[in-house]
């Protein structure tokens, strides 16, 4: 066990003069080339292209060219219809939701595209033993293909997280062919709609994707084909633009993207994040993720006093400003201030107060520094992030030595309830309830502290059944206020995402998800591909 | 002789019988679950159920190396846990641009420490000298990561002479396979080059100043010939044991070059199954290379007799 005890010193810096989002890469007016290929670098290996099955965000990344969702988010984070023609009707108080279809519409081998296809897909998400979409589309009682162009989800109670959860990989439509002649292997040869179709995969190094001359609107489509070459080092990725053997890279290094900028030829896409990064305590995770919490026995996960001072310790500001330079942000809840569900109490914050967190440590009767351990994965940047944490918090009192454990082995310390604290993070979901009811809600999936608390309970079940979104944000905003007395977990700070093109590109973009999406790019004419 | 390679093959199956049993254990007893490595963040302790019980995770320890032997001697290397594909087309596919980026760096290394080598020995205290044992402390110093991103940064993105990553098959296109794996094997074969070099140069002023060379030299023979048929030949016995046993090193080796350079070998294979804890690829890549040592090891006792006639395997020498 290596421990660390070095500190990163954390330095104020002034704020970023460019935090503009910037979602899509316009042609102003170039004139758009027919053909090409293009190459991504992809910082991620996606699991199998099974939407399904797919627990790895990278897979969307691809699936956003091959196989189009009900619904998608637009520049601004607003639900848009994709394969449906309109947001979904509610009905009988939320039990009832009724999808609108696109017609005329053909899978990529040439399959209709109609209201039975969707619910075979919708119900191979909901019933298939492995399903990893099973949970976000909520209590479903039945599905009905009420006509060929309309769907009905009949719900036992209201789940309004449905429509955001049809927006991700719940919403894909998979070919009913292709389900009955592959079954399970399905995501070896993934058959959906959509402006690119699946050519072939090399396990751990690319993907390629070509133009489906099916799609209802190839002619909007431009690019021959798309090859996702995976390269998990971010200065890799750097230098395969610059050197230009991709044209797109995602996920750039707060640390090198400086100078990445300077480069000539070289523009940036720039989007806040659903996603957040935390500090979880264990207060409660004694016999695993998703049992009953059980009594942890430390005084961090005793008495919430110590946890809030631990919060006042921290100076998110300058932690993620001289850690990340600049480029990511400070985050206090799990609700993105971007979104339509941010209230003021969501975006409230603890200002940093070592002062106030002595007094309170005081007040709790325990010596000080107060020891713990914190386990974070062995990256550089993590590593940074964990000393400069470890910097702020002495000041308010702690003593932190900083544990560094493989990501994979942190996994499992985390489910298994080994840690007295760890730092890791949520990649985000458009609805509220994605980044906060498996979290916070007692004996859920993604409960890691082994966190209690019946009034949180209770509000977060009441806001996924609430229809009206005005009366969810503001019950979501009552849990932020609780969960910041409670502090099971420690929101610290959002990433922005970071994805660099080569400026001989147009039409690619960024939205908030994070994906990037390639399905309307193509290189602006008298450029070179 | 056929006494000879009976022992070997019954040590071998020995070896590859205990390597099975060590690489079984050993991987499940890292900390970390193939399961949960799979589902990163999104875990949903039913979807994690189902996933082991499908892998066989939730058997007992004895029944899941049974199957594996079983299946093992079936041919059948199982099926990738993190990308669903059968492991024999998974090594089908990454071993091939592994042993081209080897063979590839093994040329440039004999090619260049063989005659870099020659040239320091023959003109010892001369400047072909200091510049060879100045690359061999160059070659054996730098570690290969750093090489590679140099390499990248100067060669392909600077002055852009070769791609920064991607594959082209050799046996598809020979050229522009060679010409994408040119900058991976430098860095691969750098090391390579320095080791047989200093073996080359070490052994040939060893063999340049012994008797049968002087004698040759009185005999009146061209100094050239001396150089190839006496010395050369006589120093290149030790040289190639050096080669056989690095070449095991050079998979170790492709680990890093794969990753920087994004090719789809064997050894970022065995990287990125150790992450994502995969099981059944990690246990085929072990005992995979394992045959590879076993196999390399006993090419090498065998080509000692070609080189040098004087040593017989499974005799005496005479």
């Amino acid at each position: 066990m290596l421990l660390l005890g070095a500190c990163y010193p954390v330095q104020p810096r002034a704020a970023s003069p460019d935090r503009e989002d910037v979602t899509t890469v316009s042609a102003e007016g170039d004139q758009v080339r027919e053909g090409g290929d293009l190459v991504m670098g992809l910082s991620a290996d996606p699991d199998v292209l099974d939407p399904t099955t797919s627990s790895s965000l990278y897979t969307r990344y691809v699936m956003s060219s091959i196989c189009e969702k009900l619904y998608d988010i637009d520049a601004e984070g607003s639900i848009v219809p994709q394969l449906a023609t309109d947001l979904p009707e509610i009905e009988d108080q939320g039990r009832t939701v009724r999808i609108p279809l696109r017609d005329g519409v053909e899978f990529a081998d040439g399959t209709p595209f109609d209201a039975e296809a969707v619910r075979r897909s919708l119900e191979r998400h909901l019933t298939q033993e492995d399903s990893a979409r099973a949970a976000e589309m909520g209590p479903i009682e039945d599905i009905e293909a009420v006509d060929d162009s309309t769907v009905e989800l009949h719900y036992e109670t209201p789940f309004s997280p449905i429509t955001a959860s049809l927006a991700d990989r719940a919403g894909m439509i998979m070919s009913p062919k292709a389900l009955d002649d592959l079954g399970d292997d399905f995501g070896n040869n993934p058959v959906c709609v959509g402006p690119f179709k699946f050519v072939e995969r090399v396990p751990a190094t690319s993907i390629v994707v070509e133009k489906d001359p099916r799609y209802y609107a190839a002619d909007e489509v431009h690019l021959d084909t798309i090859t996702y070459r995976i390269m998990t080092d971010a200065n890799i990725r750097a230098a395969n633009l610059q050197s230009g053997d991709v044209q797109v890279v995602d996920s750039v290094s707060p640390t090198t993207i400086d100078t990445l900028r300077r480069e000539p030829g070289i523009g940036l896409l720039q989007t806040g994040s659903l996603g957040y990064q935390a500090i979880t305590f264990n207060v409660g995770n004694t016999d695993g993720v998703g049992e009953p919490p059980g009594k942890v026995d430390s005084p961090m996960a005793g008495d919430p006093r110590l946890r809030q001072a631990f919060e006042l310790s921290l100076d998110r500001e300058a932690l993620v400003n001289s850690v990340f330079s600049n480029w990511f942000e400070p985050a206090c809840s799990p609700i993105s201030p971007d979104t339509e569900f941010a209230t003021e109490a969501s975006n409230a914050c603890p200002p940093y107060d070592p002062k106030k967190s002595r007094a309170l440590l005081e007040r709790a009767g325990v010596h000080t520094p107060v020891k713990l351990t914190m386990k974070v994965t062995n990256t550089p940047d993590t590593l940074r992030l964990a000393q400069a944490i470890q910097g702020s918090v002495s000041a308010g009192g702690f003593d932190v030595e900083i544990e560094p454990v493989e990501y994979t082995t942190l996994l499992d310390n985390q489910s298994n309830g080994d840690f007295q604290v760890l730092q890791l993070g949520w990649s985000g979901r458009i609805d509220p309830h994605g980044n906060m009811y498996a979290f916070l809600a007692t004996g859920q999936s993604s409960n890691y502290s082994g966190y209690s608390n019946e009034e949180v309970d209770d509000l977060l079940t009441e806001a996924a059944e609430q229809v009206d979104m005005d009366q969810r944000a503001r019950t979501y905003g009552e849990v932020v206020t609780q969960v910041q007395k409670d502090d099971p977990l420690i929101y610290l700070y959002r990433q922005r995402n970071l994805t660099a093109y080569s400026d001989d590109l147009t039409g690619v973009s960024t939205f908030a998800d994070g994906v990037v999406r390639l399905s309307r790019a193509g290189f602006v004419e008298g450029d070179q591909d | 002789m056929a006494t000879y390679l009976l022992n070997r093959l019954w040590q071998s199956l020995a070896t590859l019988f205990l390597a099975s049993v060590v690489v079984f254990v050993g991987v499940r007893a890292l900390p970390g679950d193939p399961a949960l490595a799979l589902a990163g963040e999104e875990a949903d302790p039913a979807t994690l159920a189902a996933v082991r019980a499908d892998l066989g995770l939730d058997q007992p320890l004895v029944a899941q190396y049974g199957a594996f032997v079983k299946n093992l001697l079936q041919g059948d290397l199982g099926t990738s846990i993190a990308t669903g594909v059968p492991v024999t087309d998974l090594i089908a596919t990454t071993l091939p641009v592994t042993l081209w980026l080897s063979l590839y760096a093994v040329t440039i290394a004999i090619v260049v420490g063989i005659g870099a080598g020659v040239a320091a020995a023959v003109h010892r205290g001369r400047w072909p000298e200091w510049f060879a044992n100045g690359f061999t402390l160059v070659g054996l110093s730098v570690p290969s990561f750093w090489l590679g991103i140099l390499a990248i940064l100067y060669l392909a993105v600077g002055l852009r002479w070769f791609p920064a990553s991607g594959y082209v098959a050799v046996s598809e296109e020979p050229l522009r396979g060679l010409y994408y794996l040119t900058l991976p094997a430098v860095v691969l074969g750098t090391a390579l080059a320095a080791v047989v070099m200093r073996q080359t140069r070490s052994s040939m002023l060893d063999t340049l100043s012994a008797d049968y060379v002087r004698t040759a030299r009185a005999k009146g023979l061209r100094n050239r010939h001396v150089l190839t048929r006496f010395a050369l030949r006589n120093s290149l016995i030790v040289v190639v044991t050096i080669i056989g046993l690095q070449l095991g090193g050079l998979v170790s080796g492709a680990v890093v070059t794969e990753r920087i350079f994004g090719l789809p070998g064997f050894g970022k294979l065995t990287l990125d199954s150790v992450f994502t804890r995969d099981y059944p690829v990690i246990q085929a890549v072990v005992i995979i290379t394992t045959f590879a040592y076993i196999v390399i090891n006993l090419a090498i006792d065998l080509l000692y007799s070609l080189i040098n006639p004087r040593i017989r395997v499974g005799g005496s020498t005479r």
